[in-house]
């Protein structure tokens, strides 16, 4: 059959243009753009000088940037691991309940993950409170004393952490249940059979063939906490930020504190590299692992 | 080798009964296949057996254990599922240890048995691949093959060739028959195709609604149906079934009419059956076109020509459709008035609720 294969080609150009058109000007350009600033010493607004390396050098000398990028290593380790093996704890708990008891229970793991980042701030700065927060009874079962968590350097990171983990564990689950459920219950009747023990059945069914969905999550987790920035900006509030200062906050300063947009565009360049460097490098590795 | 043994069997889910008080003594070393129509409860009672379904009354007995509370693994049982249930992510070697390995058998002791069985089945150069690389036949030995290392006292088969295509079936069916022979352990067989029963079996065991019907030899289960729904479920095509019009005496043995013919004369005992709202029985083979001129007669509707036989199907006078048989190369056409000879001494007869009246042993 002789088709019209120019025209064809025209048509599909069309259809996808569009999208090509929305992620060009939406996405592309102003990446290209910022890269472009990272090389200038342009403010906030407005053109700048071409100044080469110049604000990548002064980036690598710079003690506050290496706060911030071991700041958000930290709360990255808090974090990722953590919520994942809690996700997938809960999901298995849940995946034994059956019916409405499941629904009941799913939702109400899930309900935090609805609320605006503002909300979950104020539900945990209320529950930490110094003076009526209902948290205070077990701190001061531990330390004592009524304890400021949020204004105490080494438990600020763990406690945001805590908060992050409470607020976005349920999408976690959602995705390990829907992973549990495609294992087939046969395949659980035959390791019943074949003598597996509850740890056994775990340790070479349910992890192996759970891993896929793992893969996954702690791939979006890393990605998604590799730009912490919301929960520890709004917990730091009346308290100093430096100590606890996480990579995009520091751009957020940079750029729309200090008036250094050039500057900031370098840092958003490094955590850009830094995302695409170690997602990339954690999803080939755990896809890698998955297919021994 | 162990006997097992089902004392009164009872599941219900809930206030749905699923099983009804159902009582066996299976020997060791039968195949024994449960068979029914879907929902009839033979997976269920398998399952029941297997362990994965708990008893809601009864006992179950295998040896002289009582295993009704038992989990699976305590059972000493393997099990075929019919999907294969194999492990995806563990190669076929694996599959078939990993039962032995959760009990802590030596290694050259899993790898002699592994070795063994993938010798039996003809998988030896299967034993690296994944299930996702094997075909559906492949996939059955394999799931086979895994029940096999176990060396358990019994092998519980869940439809085990219903996923496969028409020729695999057959020929792992005739497969199936000479492991049984060859490793003499029970096995128990759950299938609602007649064929498979028929040809497996040493004993079959048919359900329906919830009960057993009749437990049963092959032939004993084909030639002496206890009730109506045997009858018709096993044998094809279907028995005739032919609403009696006409009961008589005839030097003791009943002999009947229907759809004003007749009468034809059974071997049933004449005081043997109620008289009243009767039905006969006639398998195709008993019913043959008669070239004498002799019998009761119909006109044909349809010739089905299966090569060695002919199936016709005839209406009788009054409508009654009745399946005859004919040689393999047959003249009958449609449209044609025949007449068909009625072997009445294989005939059966059930009364209204479906019990079987045979000739006396």
């Amino acid at each position: 059959m002789i088709r019209n294969h120019r025209g064809e080609v025209a048509i599909a150009y069309l259809f996808i243009l569009p999208f090509v058109l929305t992620y060009g000007v939406l996405f592309l350009w102003p990446t290209l753009q910022m890269v472009y600033l990272s090389f200038t010493d342009a403010p906030l607004i407005g053109p700048g000088e071409w100044i080469g390396f110049e604000n990548y050098v002064e980036m690598f000398d710079d003690r506050r940037f290496w706060t911030s990028v071991k700041n958000t290593a930290y709360f990255v380790a808090l974090t990722v691991i953590p919520n994942t093996l809690i996700g997938l704890a809960i999901a298995m708990m849940v995946s034994r309940l059956k019916g409405w008891q499941q629904s009941l229970i799913l939702a109400m793991f899930f309900l935090p993950y609805i609320l605006p980042v503002s909300v979950v701030y104020r539900i945990w700065n209320w529950m930490f409170n110094l003076q009526f927060g209902i948290m205070q009874y077990p701190l001061t079962w531990v330390f004592g004393k009524p304890t400021p968590v949020f204004r105490t350097q080494w438990m600020f990171m763990p406690a945001v952490a805590f908060v992050t983990i409470w607020w976005t564990c349920g999408f976690n689950i959602l995705l390990f249940l829907s992973g549990l459920r495609s294992i087939s219950t046969d395949i659980y009747e035959a390791a019943a059979l074949d003598n597996a023990s509850r740890w056994t059945i775990f340790r070479r069914i349910t992890w192996p063939l759970i891993w896929p969905v793992t893969a996954l999550v702690l791939t979006i987790q890393l990605i998604l906490q590799l730009k912490i920035f919301d929960q520890v900006y709004l917990f730091v509030q009346g308290g100093r930020p430096d100590p606890s200062m996480v990579l995009v906050q520091y751009i957020y300063s940079q750029a729309f504190q200090k008036n250094q947009g050039g500057y900031a565009a370098a840092i958003a360049v490094a955590l850009f590299v830094i995302v695409i460097v170690f997602s990339v490098l954690q999803f080939q590795l755990l896809r890698a692992r998955g297919e021994k | 080798m162990a006997d097992i043994v089902l004392n009164e069997v009872s599941k219900s889910f809930g206030a749905v009964s699923v099983l009804d008080k159902v009582s066996m003594h299976i020997k060791s070393g039968e195949f024994i296949v449960f068979l029914g129509p879907s929902g009839c409860g033979k997976s269920t009672l398998l399952r029941m057996i297997a362990g994965l379904e708990q008893v809601s009354e009864g006992e179950i007995f295998i040896g002289d254990r009582r295993v009704d509370q038992l989990p699976p693994n305590e059972r000493g049982v393997s099990m075929v599922f019919q999907n294969y249930a194999l492990y995806p992510h563990m190669s076929v070697r694996d599959n078939m240890s990993f039962g032995l390995q959760n009990v802590g058998t030596p290694k050259d002791e899993i790898a002699r048995r592994v070795d063994e069985a993938a010798r039996m089945l003809e998988i030896g150069q299967l034993l690296d691949r994944k299930p996702a690389q094997l075909s559906g036949g492949q996939r059955q030995r394999v799931a086979i093959g895994r029940a096999i290392v176990r060396e358990p006292v019994a092998f519980l088969l869940d439809e085990p060739l219903s996923n496969l295509d028409a020729g695999l079936r057959v020929r792992t069916r005739v497969e199936l028959a000479q492991l049984h022979h060859r490793i003499g352990t029970t096995m128990i067989f759950v299938t609602h195709d007649q064929t498979e029963a028929m040809t497996l079996a040493s004993r079959i065991v048919v359900m329906n609604n919830r009960r057993i019907e009749q437990i049963g030899k092959p032939m004993e289960i084909y030639s002496r149906p206890a009730s109506r729904f045997v009858a018709a479920f096993v044998g094809s095509p279907a028995m005739n079934f032919l609403p009696v019009t006409g009961v008589s005496d005839a030097g003791g043995f009943a002999a009947i009419s229907f759809a004003g013919q007749g009468p034809v004369t059974t071997t049933v005992p004449f005081t043997d059956i109620p008289k009243d709202k009767l039905t006969f029985g006639i398998r195709a083979e008993a019913a043959r076109i008669s070239r004498e001129g002799q019998g009761v007669t119909g006109v044909v509707d349809v010739v089905e020509r299966l090569g060695e036989r002919t199936l016709v199907y005839v209406s009788l006078p009054d409508g009654t459709p009745l399946i005859a048989e004919d040689e393999g190369v047959s003249a009958v056409e449609p449209g044609q008035t025949v007449h068909i000879a009625i072997d009445g001494g294989a005939g059966i007869i059930f009364d209204e609720p479906g019990k079987a009246y045979h000739a006396a042993k």
